[in-house]
């Protein structure tokens, strides 16, 4: 079992990170919590689905258009909203969750129901791993889990824009003085936010099929993941996705699979009781000292 | 005289005004059915057609007058992850509240739901005919065990026990023909499901098959591996899969792509009883066997009405019957009428005796209910009873391989179990 476990808590914990990175993104830069994260993943699904099976479009230019629009519905979100709210917490939460529902309840009353919304695998076909099978799809979405995570790295330390943002992250006010413009940098981090949530869906959706519930979990496994990785840390919801995607595989393997989302919300309870701050929230960790 | 002609004059414009003398007034059926679920909505459409075919040949013939029907439905929202109970009984209590219904009909379809409704109904004293879903054994017991207080609570529909019966006369005929007997067991989080799972594994075991693992998922789960992974290590030969979610496609999915030797059996899996099923898994479902509970649900000649109501179904909605609620709630409105115009009032306690002695031949089958617990009889011959189906994804298509009464096909194996 042991071969399973390994790949497959992998693949778990991968996806999770996929479903995470975006949210970690933006409160890491502009400390919103994006509660509307989960609904942009579902919408990513919806707009690449309508572009491929209503206009016809290839399945390459749907999925990069997808992108391109949830990007930007994340930047307009960002401007038209949450800007009004900004420093402002718990109006940032309600203003956000309540544009998530809307977003998600609107593709449901528009009538996007039921299990018969699916996108296609980038590959067809299995692996053989030793005994153990494993399709195309799921190790592309190690692959492209691994890539996005080098990509941000990289994008965070080598570039203006990332540099920019991770000033943003360590300290806004200094930032500031150092003139970068904060809305333009939050802005910024929406639209990357965003577009991760977009391109998690692409690799991830293919697995399954796209329903708005899938919003309303997604937004949940991102949470976990921030809290127990340390909100605002990108490494530490890498490290927190690896360990609640192997836990989750371990509990299903050892305990059974019904108790595979209490693993998630647990892992919130235990971090919150034991250590507020998660594994890498160190900014949050001093502001708890004082 | 001509006073007479005036006041006739004035009580004729009186009654065009009001509307009084043109419409008899509906007789309201209260629906309440998760509308954003398969078996919230084609139990919707299939009570919508019924109601029209009625309503356009003149109605329901009761206290002497024609009378039509008029649907109300509320979203009960039962089959959603996460949403209590709480919901569906308000919803069920706004129907009887504010929108006046004479019948309820459809839901609560989450058995949870369902049996949380009962003590309502029987407080408002609201025949109920609960047409979809609601598969617990419970239900109908309850009503044997408290009559009195449960009496206006029917299903028209096949319940767990049944379809169990009918699921492991399949397995026999499966074992027969291919030598399968390792059943893996594959539920949802579920009372329903969980219950099922539970019976079938003792029962199965009595018959002679051997049960190789259980496992229970969370409503909302979307990846099945470890599950199908540990049916592959012990050597399992059929998935006994127990699910009503919509994401129980992506596991045919990882079955189809991990190549399990192991036939998949949904004994409700709502995702392969729809047609776009096939479509929604790319053909990787093909081989998927469903059972639909009741025929009609897919194409048969069950009785003369079956395909009547098949086509009728299809033209209207642009798609064929979806899910395992269809041909019920089209025929419990069929019943209902049938019961209005016997007791020709609309009195509860008159109606429930009314449907107790139900005896018509519908869409599957003769429909009659058991005066005990008011649960339709079920049958293997439509001539005897209300018949199920079995379908498998063949080519395509929805064939009926079960029971062999109405089979249009033979079951067949995906061929890397060859």
């Amino acid at each position: 079992m042991n071969v399973e476990i390994l790949i497959y808590g992998t693949i778990n914990s991968v996806s999770l990170a996929l479903y995470a990175l975006g949210f970690a993104m933006v409160y890491g830069v502009s400390r919103l919590p994006n509660f509307a994260h989960g609904a942009l993943f579902v919408l990513a699904g919806f707009i690449a689905w309508t572009l491929l099976n209503s206009l016809g479009l290839n399945y390459m230019l749907s999925a990069l258009l997808s992108i391109i629009a949830t990007a930007a519905i994340g930047v307009m979100i960002y401007r038209f909203v949450l800007i009004r709210v900004r420093g402002m917490e718990i109006s940032e939460i309600i203003a956000s969750y309540a544009l998530g529902l809307a977003i998600l309840e609107g593709l449901r009353w528009s009538g996007l129901k039921g299990m018969t919304y699916t996108l296609p695998v980038f590959m067809e076909g299995s692996l053989q791993i030793g005994a153990v099978a494993v399709d195309y799809q799921r190790l592309l979405v190690v692959a492209a889990g691994s890539a996005l995570v080098a990509f941000l790295y990289f994008f965070t330390h080598y570039t203006r824009i990332g540099l920019a943002l991770r000033g943003m992250a360590q300290d806004e006010r200094a930032a500031m003085m150092l003139g970068i413009d904060s809305d333009a940098m939050a802005m910024a981090a929406m639209a990357l936010g965003s577009t991760l949530a977009a391109l998690a869906a692409i690799f991830l959706l293919p697995l399954g099929n796209i329903v708005v519930e899938a919003g309303y979990n997604v937004l949940i496994l991102a949470i976990a993941v921030c809290i127990v990785g340390g909100l605002g840390s990108w490494a530490g919801a890498v490290l927190a996705a690896f360990l609640i995607g192997f836990a989750q595989i371990l509990t299903e393997v050892y305990l059974g699979a019904h108790y595979q989302m209490v693993v998630a919300l647990l892992a919130i309870i235990l971090t919150l009781v034991v250590r507020p701050s998660g594994l890498f929230g160190r900014q949050k960790e001093l502001e708890e000292r004082v | 005289m001509r006073i007479t002609v005036c006041l006739a004059v004035i009580l004729a414009v009186f009654l065009c005004l009001t509307g009084a003398g043109l419409a008899a007034e509906p007789i309201i059926l209260g629906c309440p059915l998760p509308s954003a679920f398969l078996y919230g909505w084609d139990a919707e459409r299939a009570i919508i057609l019924a109601v029209e075919e009625i309503n356009a040949n003149g109605g329901i013939k009761v206290g002497g007058a024609m009378r039509p029907f008029k649907v109300d439905l509320m979203d009960s929202r039962d089959l959603e992850p996460g949403v209590p109970v709480s919901e569906a009984l308000l919803a069920l209590e706004k129907l009887i509240l504010d929108k006046k219904a004479d019948f309820i009909l459809g839901g609560p379809v989450r058995s949870e739901a369902a049996l949380a409704a009962m003590p309502l109904l029987s407080k408002y004293k609201k025949v109920s005919i609960v047409t979809t879903g609601v598969l617990t054994p419970k239900y109908h017991a309850l009503v044997e065990q408290h009559y009195d207080k449960f009496k206006y609570c029917f299903r028209i529909h096949g319940e767990a026990t049944w379809l169990i019966n009918e699921i492991l006369t399949c397995l026999i005929e499966i074992r027969q023909k291919f030598g399968l007997d390792r059943v893996f067991i594959m539920v949802q989080d579920v009372a329903h499901a969980r219950a099922s799972g539970d019976i079938l594994s003792k029962v199965a075991v009595e018959k002679g098959f051997k049960i190789s693992g259980m496992e229970i998922y969370p409503t909302g789960a979307t990846d099945f591996s470890m599950g199908l992974i540990k049916a592959q290590k012990t050597d399992s030969q059929v998935l006994s899969i127990w699910m009503d979610m919509p994401e129980s496609a992506i596991l045919l999915k990882q079955w189809h792509d991990m190549k399990l030797a192991a036939l998949p059996f949904g004994s409700t899996l709502a995702s392969a009883e729809q047609p776009g099923f096939w479509k929604a898994t790319n053909g990787k479902g093909e081989f998927c066997m469903a059972n639909v509970v009741n025929a009609g649900n897919a194409a048969s000649k069950a009785t003369p009405w079956t395909m009547r109501f098949y086509d009728a179904y299809t033209k209207r909605w642009g798609i064929e019957p979806e899910g395992l609620g269809c041909s019920s709630s089209y025929m419990a409105v069929y019943v209902l009428k049938d019961a209005i115009e016997r007791a020709d009032n609309l009195e509860p306690d008159k109606i429930v005796t009314a449907l107790e002695q139900t005896d018509i031949m519908g869409v599957y089958g003769r429909l009659r209910f058991d005066p005990k617990n008011h649960q339709v009889i079920p049958g293997f011959d439509p001539q005897q009873g209300a018949v199920g189906s079995i379908i498998q994804w063949q080519a395509g298509k929805r064939m009926v391989v079960f029971p062999k009464s109405i089979a249009m096909g033979d079951i067949q194996l995906p061929p890397w179990m060859k």
